[in-house]
């Protein structure tokens, strides 16, 4: 089926497509099951099969026992090949479970697999009405006819796929965007890997040991940084920051603005004469500000590139005049006053996000005096105090007075679990702030030190033993979290209250030092992609158990402290999973469209650009002329753009307006002021009746389910249809809000047609109860029934309304111009205005 | 014969059981309180948790206590407000007559003269030394109306026959 020429198109635009088969002429085939009893017990098949027959377009029917086993499935292929069948209904069970698998039959036949469609008799007939066999078999007849309308107009869709540009980029050189990008490289794929600081590493870089086995954290950052450094199949780019991209999974265009760094790379030895002579003191941002370095400097000794760079903000000038005296007393002559901001670009097939989180800011937490009591200090500051490498060399000291302390405290939970900062639990910090009281135990073993925490959340491999190993110690915990710090203002010392919560009694003790067990902030949401995030800046997986490292946009991966606070072992994993997960794009060269996207007809497209805002894919793109058009690889076939196109212009393969339509005529051909048109979208709420019918939930025989993909789809008109032609009731269910939707919006657009649905009923004097919008989701089966069984009866009141009503008099037709077709339907439902009720 | 004000009061400790609900227990309120440091029976950790666990106002009396300052308010990482909910306790306890004879003691004063604390001679000299007007003195019938209408009437009443009945 892959063509070329569509592949490298942006979309796909297929106003009619061709049906295979070549001929004209609608040549269906039906195919009801029995399942054994299952289906066989309640419904007469025997009569569905010769109902079937009468239908137009059907010319073979054939019933089976088990048509999902392999002698049903062949006889579906040979009676594709005998009676020369372009469409193909499958009268079964739910296409939940089986659709995937007919498909596949008849595609092995050489039909496209796209002609096939499935009338739901199992879960929406047998099941759930064992009790009423008669009605039934009334009922599976019309879902069969619903399907047969249905496959009159399906077409034939190409299984299209675009070629995937073998590179990747990753985004962020911390440790998990370092192992995603070796991961890659060592697969045999290129990496482009960014990084907006002068070196990689990120926050492990700085830090001192790492827990649970207090290894020193540069000793094994250090030798992974050369690695990413000396990789063939790494492009690393530091200084540099994302500044555009377009295009879409597999070939993704991408615009990198990299800052001057004003040092020749490959020319610097790092001899270290530049910094001996520059004039200029600037605060160091790896000592987190505890001391300075120059505006030319290495952010620290193993730093990956192993080079200088410039701080333009604080530099004096990089010529004789103003200062220049690093460029006089460099001999590489590696000082480059000429460099500029560089625009970098390149063509990536996948896109892995791996850009971190920031510590949390003790300035919002005034109540613990950092910042205006010296010896109040952050894990972060801690972490570079103990180190060797230091501002102090390792050791531990006042920052009021430079002397050792004798007692410190740390306060956990500073920056999480806190509605005014971050509500969320930032998970390392119980397990951080552990370590930092064994190291001090280590360097200093007459300290005392106290943990006041909430709740200690020693919940990793190796966590416990170490949390022992500091009760042995004899650091104290004390459960209840720190109120405020106040400081003696001669000694600098600080007095804590707290409230021992394990006793009921109030601390106040004091201290020489207290550390403040900072969290975790999220840095997402300003990168150039429309990747959703949460509340708190951290990104949106795709679903938070099975897909955890994609994305809602195709062939874009998150990892490591990007996605959410977590610790370097966590990020790690995480980093290997992303660049797994896009490993299989890569290698597979190409990637499949989905079959079933929008189409954007432009004979009747107005270009009002509402789906384009409707889109959560960013899939519909306008073009220089105002013309718009559907990316196909973004596309995911929800349908909330057609399901408010004003213009009916956007075409949705086998869930298109006309087959939609038909569906409705058909369902309510018969006694339509006795029935339920039901739209449940495929992923919630058809599971949701599906497992009703699984658990055998009865309910009346009246409710006709039509399927879309999302209830994004179901447009005003469907409703408005439905009322027209004298349905009983209308129900549109989707997915609960806010955010169990599967496309991530759809349902929210379905909500807000409702009051215009109403608005519109009530013109037509519709009453209000006729129409319902619910949540159903795919483990509400007790709820499906019970909506039913209430909807039922107002169906049921609606049908003795119209035929006590239709018989004394004849009322006009409303304003609204209506078909003459559904003018006949029509007329019992009208005298029910009389009684339409006002909320 | 009781059940309607049990009921009432049922409501009004469901109320605060709701509003309470999110506490987690941290105890940022009890160490910022300052009437705990000096008063350790006042907890405002464990009168949350009194009403959140059991439904019940944790050891009677001690909400009176409260200095109002909103220390606890200010700070809960939960958003709850604490000093709300000690209010609240404080018109469930009053309004069961169970209201401190100090604050009765001053409720009365405030029905008969409009003024909480009385003044006394010392201050009534100064202001003449000052110069000053003399306090304007409310009229009492404006008083009981207010007092009437607000309820204030029916808890006070309540409160004073306890109070004589305690004696």
């Amino acid at each position: 089926m892959t063509t070329s020429e569509h592949a490298d198109g942006d979309s796909v635009e297929v106003a009619e497509p061709e049906v295979v088969s070549g001929t004209d002429e609608v040549r269906i085939g039906v195919f009801p099951c029995m399942c054994g009893k299952n289906i066989g017990a309640v419904v007469d098949i025997e009569a569905i099969a010769e109902f079937s027959k009468s239908l137009p377009g059907v010319v073979f029917v054939q019933t089976n026992r088990y048509t999902c086993a392999d002698p049903g499935q062949k006889e579906i292929q040979e009676a594709i090949k005998e009676h020369n069948l372009n469409r193909v209904v499958v009268a079964s069970c739910s296409p939940t479970m089986h659709e995937d698998t007919f498909r596949k039959t008849v595609k092995a036949a050489g039909l496209n697999p796209y002609l096939c469609v499935m009338a739901n008799i199992r879960e929406h007939v047998s099941w759930v009405h064992a009790h009423e066999p008669e009605l039934a078999t009334v009922k599976a007849k019309e879902l069969v006819s619903m399907s047969v309308a249905k496959a009159m107009t399906l077409e034939a869709q190409p299984e299209l796929d675009v070629p995937v540009t073998q590179a990747a980029m990753v985004v962020g050189a911390g440790v998990a965007g370092m192992q995603a990008s070796l991961d890659l490289a060592e697969a045999g794929f290129k990496v482009h890997l960014i990084e907006r600081q002068p070196t990689i590493g990120g926050i492990m870089a700085i830090l001192d040991k790492v827990f649970p086995q207090n290894d020193c954290s540069i000793c094994i950052l250090g030798p992974k940084m050369v690695d990413v450094a000396k990789h063939p199949n790494i492009n690393l780019i530091t200084m540099a920051e994302v500044d555009e991209i377009s295009g879409y999974v597999g070939n993704f265009n991408v615009r990198v603005k990299q800052r001057a760094r004003y040092v020749d790379i490959e020319k610097c030895t790092v001899c270290g004469d530049c910094v001996e002579v520059c004039p200029v003191d600037v605060p160091s941002r790896t000592d987190q500000n505890l001391t300075w370095k120059k505006a030319i400097s290495i952010p620290f000794p193993q730093a990956v590139p192993s080079s200088y760079y410039i701080d333009t903000d604080a530099c004096l000038g990089m010529d004789l005049i103003r200062c220049g005296k690093c460029i006089d007393k460099c001999e590489q002559e590696a000082i480059v006053p000429s460099d500029r901001d560089k625009i970098i670009e390149f063509k990536v097939g996948v896109i892995i996000l791996a850009t971190g989180f920031s510590p949390a800011d003790p300035n919002k937490i005034p109540r613990l005096g950092w910042g205006r009591y010296p010896n109040v200090i952050t894990t972060l500051e801690f972490e570079r105090l103990i180190n060797a490498a230091g501002p102090t060399e390792g050791h531990l000291v006042k920052p009021s007075d430079l002397t050792k302390p004798g007692s410190i405290a740390i306060a956990q939970c500073v920056g999480s679990r806190n509605l005014s900062t971050r509500t969320g639990c930032s998970n390392y910090c119980c397990a951080e702030s552990v370590k930092c009281a064994l190291l001090i135990k280590e360097h200093y073993p007459d300290t005392e030190v106290t943990i006041y925490y909430q709740d200690l959340r020693m919940h990793g491999k190796y966590f416990e033993d170490q949390y022992l190993k500091a009760r042995e110690e004899g650091i104290m915990f004390v459960r209840g979290r720190v109120g405020e710090i106040q400081q003696y203002p001669d000694t600098k010392n600080l007095r804590v209250s707290v409230e021992d919560t394990t006793h009921n009694q109030l601390v106040m003790k004091d201290y020489d030092m207290v550390i403040l067990s900072m969290g975790a902030e999220g840095t997402a949401g300003d990168f150039p992609l429309p990747i959703s995030c949460t509340s708190d800046s951290f990104y949106i997986e795709s679903h938070p158990k099975l897909r955890p490292v994609d994305t809602s946009s195709a062939g874009v991966f998150i990892c490591g402290g990007a996605e959410s606070p977590k610790d370097i072992r966590d990020s790690v994993i995480q980093a290997s999973a992303a660049a797994g997960r896009a490993a299989i794009i890569l290698q597979k060269g190409r990637y499949p469209i989905e079959a079933l996207s929008a189409r954007i007809m432009q004979e009747k497209c107005n270009r009002c650009g509402t789906c384009v805002n409707r889109c959560p894919y960013g899939a519909i793109v306008v073009d220089g002329t105002g013309k718009h058009t559907v990316m196909g690889a973004l596309c995911q076939a929800c349908g909330s753009c057609a399901g408010d196109c004003p213009q009916g212009a956007i075409y949705m393969p086998n869930f298109t307006d006309q087959q939609i339509e038909a569906q409705i005529e058909m369902a309510l051909k018969e006694d339509a002021a006795g029935k339920i048109v039901a739209f449940a979208c495929a992923f919630c709420s058809y599971r949701g009746s599906d497992l009703a019918g699984v658990s055998r939930m009865q309910y009346p025989t009246n409710a006709r389910v039509i399927r879309a993909m999302c209830s994004g789809r179901f447009h005003v008109k469907f409703a408005q249809k439905a009322f027209e032609l004298g349905a009983g009731a209308v129900l549109y269910s989707g997915c609960h809000l806010p955010a169990d939707c599967h496309f991530q919006s759809g349902n929210h657009w379905m909500a807000k047609r409702e009051p215009r649905i109403r608005r519109w009923m009530k013109r037509n004097n519709i009453d209000d109860d006729r129409f319902r919008v619910e949540w159903v989701s795919a483990g509400e089966g007790k709820k499906w029934q019970g909506i039913m069984t209430q909807m039922s009866e107002v169906a049921e009141k609606n049908r003795e309304a119209s035929l006590a009503a239709a018989k004394p008099k004849k009322k006009p037709v409303s304003k609204k111009s209506t078909k003459a077709k559904a003018a006949t339907k029509k007329k019992p439902k009208k005298p029910t205005e009389k009684k339409h009720s006002r909320k | 014969m009781t059940t309607v004000t049990d009921n009432a009061k049922k409501k009004q400790i469901d109320e605060l059981r709701e509003a309470a609900r999110p506490c987690f227990q941290c105890g940022i309120c009890a160490s910022s309180c300052p009437v705990f440091r000096v008063a350790p029976d006042v907890n405002p950790r464990l009168a949350v948790d009194s009403i959140v666990s059991t439904g019940q106002v944790a050891e009677q009396g001690n909400e009176w206590l409260c200095a109002y300052c909103l220390m606890c308010d200010q700070r809960c990482p939960m958003g709850i407000s604490l000093a709300d909910i000690l209010i609240k306790l404080k018109n469930i306890s009053s309004a069961e007559g169970k209201a401190p004879s100090s604050v009765v003691q001053a409720v009365e004063s405030l029905f008969t003269t409009g003024i909480i604390a009385p003044g006394s001679t010392g201050v009534d000299r100064k202001r003449s030394q000052l110069g000053l007007p003399e306090l304007p003195k409310p009229n009492p019938e404006h008083i009981e109306k207010l007092f009437r209408a607000t309820g204030a009437m029916e808890i006070l009443e309540k409160n004073l026959a306890k109070e004589g009945s305690a004696q």
